[in-house]
This record gives C-alpha cells, structure tokens and sequence, in this order.
C-alpha cells in the first residue's frame, strides 16, 4: 500500500542526514512500530508519511503514486489520518465538534454524523458529560483518546500515530493499542506508531528501528 | 462541519477576544462613519444653500464714475462747490434686467426723508448722540426727522428677508400698495405715539412742506435698537416703510418712474455672474452699475466647505489609523491561532477555506460593529455635525458684524449688501448706518443614515479585513504544515 523508495531527509547538509536511501514497505491491514533513540528522526519520518513535510531525497508512493504528484493537500485530506504527540485538538471545541470537523474537512464517509463522533468517542471511553464538554477541561489521557477518535472518524486507509500513548497510563496504554490493533485487523487500515514504548511497539505486528541513519526490521517480543 | 461554523463556534468560545475586536472594529467604524456622514450631510446642505440662499444684483448709481466726473470738472478750473451728481434708476431700464432669465423677482427702493406732523418721533439720548450733528452724506437740503424706505413689496426688501425686521401686526406693503400712500412704521414708533393698524400719520416734506397723510396697514418690529444706532443718527424706529411711488412723490416729479436702486433676485446663485454680465449689456454702465450681493451664499458655501473639508479629514485620518490598528491587532490575532492553522492544514484543510474561517470570523464582527456604527454613527455624526457648522457660522457672523458697523456715515446699511442705493438725490445719511448686523443663516446638517453609505462602509472594512488575514495568514500559509507546528 504505501511505499518508500530511496527516501532521505536532511535540515542543511546531506552529510548529516537523519536518515537516508530508505526503502520500506507498509501493507493495509497490518499495523507498524517505528522505535528508535530520541532525536533519531522517528517523528520526522512520520512527518513525510503523513505529508506534512515533503523528503529530500527519493519518494513515498500509496498504491503506486508519488504523493507530491497527488498533492500534500489531498493526499492528507483523502488518505491518512494523524493522532499527534501533543494531541493538536481544536482548544475552542468540544471532543464532538473535534471529530466532526476532522470527519468534515477530509469528507469522511460518516461526515456531520454526530451519532457516529459520539460512538467512537464512547468507544474510547468519554462519557456523553465530556463529550459536549471543551477539550481544555480534559485531562491529557482524555484529550489524547479524543485525539484518536478524530483520526479515526477521518475514516482514511492509513493512520499514523506519533507518541499515542505518551500520556497514557498502563490500562490505558493497552487499550489504546488494543484499538489500533482493531483498526488495522478489523477495519484494514495500514498503521504505523511511532513509539519509544517497547511493550507498545510489541504489541503491533511489524517494528523497524531507526538507527545509524537507516532502519532495521525487528521481531516484535510480546 | 464547515468553516463557516468553525468561525461561529471559535467566536463563541473566545467571548472576551471577540469582545475586544467588536469595541475596536466599532470604534473604528464608528469615526469613519461618522465622518462620511458628516461629509455628505455637508454637501448636500452646500446644495441646498445654492439653491436656497438669496443671492441677488442690484442695479444703483454709478458713485465712481460720477466721483471721477466731479474730478475732472474741478481740474477744469470750476470753481463752484463739487458735487457728485448722480442720476436715479429708471424703472425701464430695470425692467428690461427683470426679464433676462434666472431673475425671479426684483424690488425697487426709493428712500427719502420727512419731517413729523402731529405726532413724536422716537429719540435717541445718548451721549454719543450730543456731538457732531447730523453725519452722512447729505448733499442737498436739510434732512427730516422720518425715514421713508420706499419699496416694491416689504416681504422682499433686504432687511425683512434677513430678519433684521418683522412684521408683528397689520400686513406687509405688496405691489398692490403702488401708488397709495399705505404705511408700514416701526413698533416703538407705534407705541410712543399709540399708533395702531388702520390709523393715519401725517408728514411734511423737508423742502415745499407739503402735508402728506399716510395709512397705517402693518406694524414692524426692528432687531436694531436705539443704543445700537450711530450718534447722531435718527433712530431706527423712526424708519417707516412706503411704496416707492410714494417716497419718488415726496422727492419731487423729476424722480416718477425711477427708484435708488432696484435689486433683483437670481433663482439660480451660481449664474449670478452671467447674469450680471448679460444685465450690463443691457444699461448705460457710465451713469449705472449693477453689483452682487451673495455674501449669504459665500457663507453658507464657506460654512459648508468647511464642515466637509474637516469631515474629509476625520474620514481618511480614522480610515487610515483604523485600517493599521485593524490589521496589526488582525495579524497579531492570526498569528496566536498559527497552531490552528498548522492543525487544520494536516488534517488537509485547504489554505483557502482556513483564510476564508479567519474572514468570516471578522465578518460576523464587522457586520455587529457596522450596526453599532450605524446607530452611533448618526447621533455622533448629528452633534458633531452640527457643532461643527454652530462654530463655523458663529466665527463667520462675528467677522461679518465687525466690517459692517464699520461703515462711517455712508450709505451702505449693515446687511453686508452691496450699495443699495440709500443714496438717492442726496438723502443718504441719517438711515443709512443704522448698524443692523448681519444675519448670517444657519444651516443645520440634517445627517441621514442611507443604504449605500453603510455599504460603502461595509465594503471598506471587509477590504481592510481580507487584506489584514491574507496578509497575516499567508505568511504561515506557505509554510509546510510540519514547520508551523514544530515553530
């Protein structure tokens, strides 16, 4: 499904490239790790995957198409869905309007279709109260469940996600790698976690490490 | 959920920075507002004032050429008393003014002066009045101690159309009047001697003293007071008003059909200068001259060009402080919701619509600020508006009044009117310093809310406000999602 080819990326010189001539392969329906040391340039990597920055080197193709040609725009807007470290949640919104302006803004197939944000939202846990109530007055762990729902409800084949579970506790870590498992096995999304967590990264069915500039597979260890 | 309703839900969840925007966008659009209000009431009443305002050519003797005759007779060796001989407008010659177009009316005037049979005359005692005599410009016998302003219609005579006086009782002297000898006196004339309407005087002519008996069919009331008179000058009540015929009768048969000067009204104040040339044609200019009196219209239009010149000045200064302040706090604003922006743009929001969030939100303000202004506007535009006119006729009325009550013993009365000839077969002197201030008119800015200057004003702040977010937003908007949000 999604391809890189030959990828690099560096901020001045190629010499001190985070990474360079990557060449992986991400299939629907599995889900990914992508650990490695901090500053490595896990998040950068993530970064070109979800097209929010464009690489220096080589391509990223889904389903055989270069995703500058299709457009950074609409390629995030139609094909994949991001939860962020830092959650990025619209502050002046309540987790409801959240998702729906997500479901909204990439034409999801459930778009203003309240009864199905509230759903994934129950799903992960909120209770109808903070459902309607800001995000502000969420904690993090809730914040960060509201985080996942909107990319959830984006509805998109391929959803990456940077640190899902930093702010999580044990329980909560678990279920919420429970839910990307379910994603990717139940509802044949291509997923790919960048995580420091180790258990989170052996709980999905594929782990690269980033190291030395180039990433390795490794075998995830329940 | 669409951007439009992202703007609705983001101004309803930050009350207090919305709040902020609403006062500074009103007070902006207030000022603007009020200016352009301002202006165009200014120039619809400088409209109104050329239409309205009286503007009138008077057709008189020619002083200068008869002062330059006189000198020319006494380098000649004359040895006679100089006098400046002038000859009175002929009514035909009037006549033939009256039907150039854009003339409406005309009014004669005949002054003169007669003694007092039977009754009293309102005197003047103060100091002032001891010393020097009779003043003025007599040049032949002996004034009286009555005025007679002989005139076509009173209604129409300069000091009535300015107010100076007013009729309080009986009626005004018409063109019907021609040939009576109907009267029209003063009311502390009236009332020293208890005269009242339908009553009779009796004068005498200063030279034959022949008895003329005069009916009483109005009753005036002079702004001008005794106190106010020059000294020795007979006092202003004893100014009564006459057909012309009969002030021409009480001067002698030479003066029939001829009048001191006869002034006309143009309905149109702008074609007053064509008009006078054309009138010029139309008169022997060495024995006549015909002058412009539109000093009303010069102040209103002054008045007016003011008041518009200031609420130009207040439109372009708040426009152009309002439209920095606009897009710097704009700007500030977009660049505090750069996170936002960088959120919206990952999750593949196009540049366009976040533009188009940041616009509406600003447009739902402006339009609550627009009805703020719309309201305040007005009473603010009303008062200063009109304060601003107040200042500009009063500044002007005082500078009129002082170069009137200069005129020493001459003939001009103090209407700021061009010489009306208060100076026929020598008469001019005791009535013509009556110092009558000006009245200079005030026009009110009547400032109406219309449509399409709202909209004008709308259209300018929604051009203020896109430029401010296209601005402010493009900025972050070329950058690539990854760089807004790690920045």
């Amino acid at each position: 499904m999604l391809t890189i080819k030959d990828l690099g990326y560096w901020y001045s010189h190629p010499d001190d490239a985070l990474f360079t001539n990557v060449n992986l392969s991400f299939e629907a329906g599995q889900s990914y790790a992508v650990v490695g040391e901090s500053g490595s340039g896990k998040t950068t990597f993530l970064s070109l995957v979800a097209g929010l920055d464009t690489p220096k080197a080589g391509r990223i193709e889904l389903n055989g198409k270069d995703i500058r040609k299709m457009g950074l725009t609409n390629y995030r807007k139609h094909s994949v869905s991001i939860v962020f470290q830092a959650y990025n949640l619209f502050n002046y919104m309540s987790p409801v309007n959240n998702v729906l302006t997500a479901m909204a803004i990439t034409n999801s197939k459930h778009q203003g279709d309240k009864a199905y944000a509230k759903q994934l939202l129950a799903k992960l846990g909120l209770t109808e109260d903070q459902m309607g109530q800001n995000v502000t007055h969420l904690s993090g762990g809730q914040q960060q469940r509201v985080a996942i729902a909107r990319a959830m409800g984006c509805d998109a084949d391929l959803v990456v996600a940077d640190e899902p579970t930093g702010n999580l506790d044990e329980a909560n870590t678990k279920e919420v790698v429970e839910l990307f498992q379910q994603l990717a096995h139940e509802e044949n999304k291509c997923v790919i976690i960048v995580t420091h967590e180790t258990n989170v990264a052996a709980a999905c069915d594929h782990s690269y490490r980033l190291a030395h500039k180039q990433f390795t597979m490794e075998q995830p260890t329940a | 959920m669409n951007f439009f309703k992202r703007a609705w839900l983001s101004l309803l969840a930050k009350k207090g920075r919305s709040l902020l925007m609403l006062i500074v966008m009103s007070a902006i659009m207030l000022f603007v507002f009020a200016g352009l209000l301002i202006h165009s009431a200014a120039d619809k009443a400088t409209q109104q004032a050329k239409e309205n305002v009286g503007v009138t050519i008077t057709l008189s003797a020619n002083r200068a050429a008869a002062f330059k005759k006189m000198q020319k007779s006494q380098s000649s060796g004359s040895s006679s008393k100089p006098t400046i001989t002038t000859s009175p407008v002929k009514l035909s010659d009037a006549k033939k003014i009256a039907k150039l177009s854009n003339i409406s009316s005309y009014n004669a005037t005949s002054s003169t002066s007669v003694n007092a049979d039977g009754f009293d005359t309102v005197s003047t005692s103060t100091a002032s009045s001891q010393m020097g005599g009779r003043m003025g410009g007599s040049s032949s016998s002996s004034t009286g101690d009555i005025t007679v302003d002989g005139v076509t219609s009173t209604a129409s005579s300069s000091s009535f159309t300015d107010k100076t006086d007013k009729i309080t009782s009986g009626r005004n002297l018409t063109t019907s009047d021609k040939n009576t000898n109907n009267t029209v006196i003063e009311s502390e004339l009236a009332k020293a001697d208890s005269l009242k309407v339908g009553d009779t005087i009796k004068v005498k002519t200063t030279s034959s003293k022949k008895t003329y008996t005069l009916k009483i069919v109005g009753i005036y009331k002079a702004k001008s007071s005794a106190s106010s008179s020059m000294p020795g000058v007979s006092d202003p009540s004893n100014t009564i008003y006459t057909s012309y015929t009969f002030a021409n009768t009480v001067k002698g048969s030479k003066y029939k059909n001829t009048a001191d000067s006869v002034t006309f009204n143009v309905s149109n104040p702008s074609k007053v200068s064509s008009v006078k040339a054309a009138g010029k044609k139309l008169i022997n200019t060495s024995k006549y001259s015909l002058s412009t009196d539109d000093a009303s219209y010069q102040t209103v239009k002054a008045s007016m060009k003011s008041v518009e010149s200031f609420a130009n000045k207040i439109v372009w200064l708040v426009a152009i402080a309002g439209t920095i302040i606009l897009a710097l706090i704009i700007m500030l604003q977009i660049r505090e919701r750069r996170h936002e922006i960088g959120v919206l743009l990952a999750l593949g929001e196009s540049r366009g619509k976040v533009i188009g969030q940041f616009f509406v939100e600003m447009g739902i303000v402006m339009v609550v600020s627009l009805v703020i202004a719309g309201i305040g506007g007005q009473f603010i535009g009303n008062k200063l508006g009109n304060q601003l006119v107040s200042q500009q006729t009063s500044s002007l009325s005082t500078s009129s009044s002082t170069s009137t009550t200069q005129a020493p013993g001459g003939g001009m009365k103090g209407n700021g009117q061009a010489p009306s000839g208060k100076m026929g077969g020598g008469q001019m002197g005791n009535q013509a310093t009556s110092s009558r201030t000006a009245s200079v008119k005030q026009t009110n800015l009547d400032v109406k809310l219309s449509a399409v200057q709202l909209v004008k004003l709308g259209a300018m702040g929604l051009v203020i406000t896109l430029l401010s977010v296209m601005l402010a937003a493009g900025n972050i908007l070329r950058l690539q999602p990854k760089k807004i949000l790690l920045d």
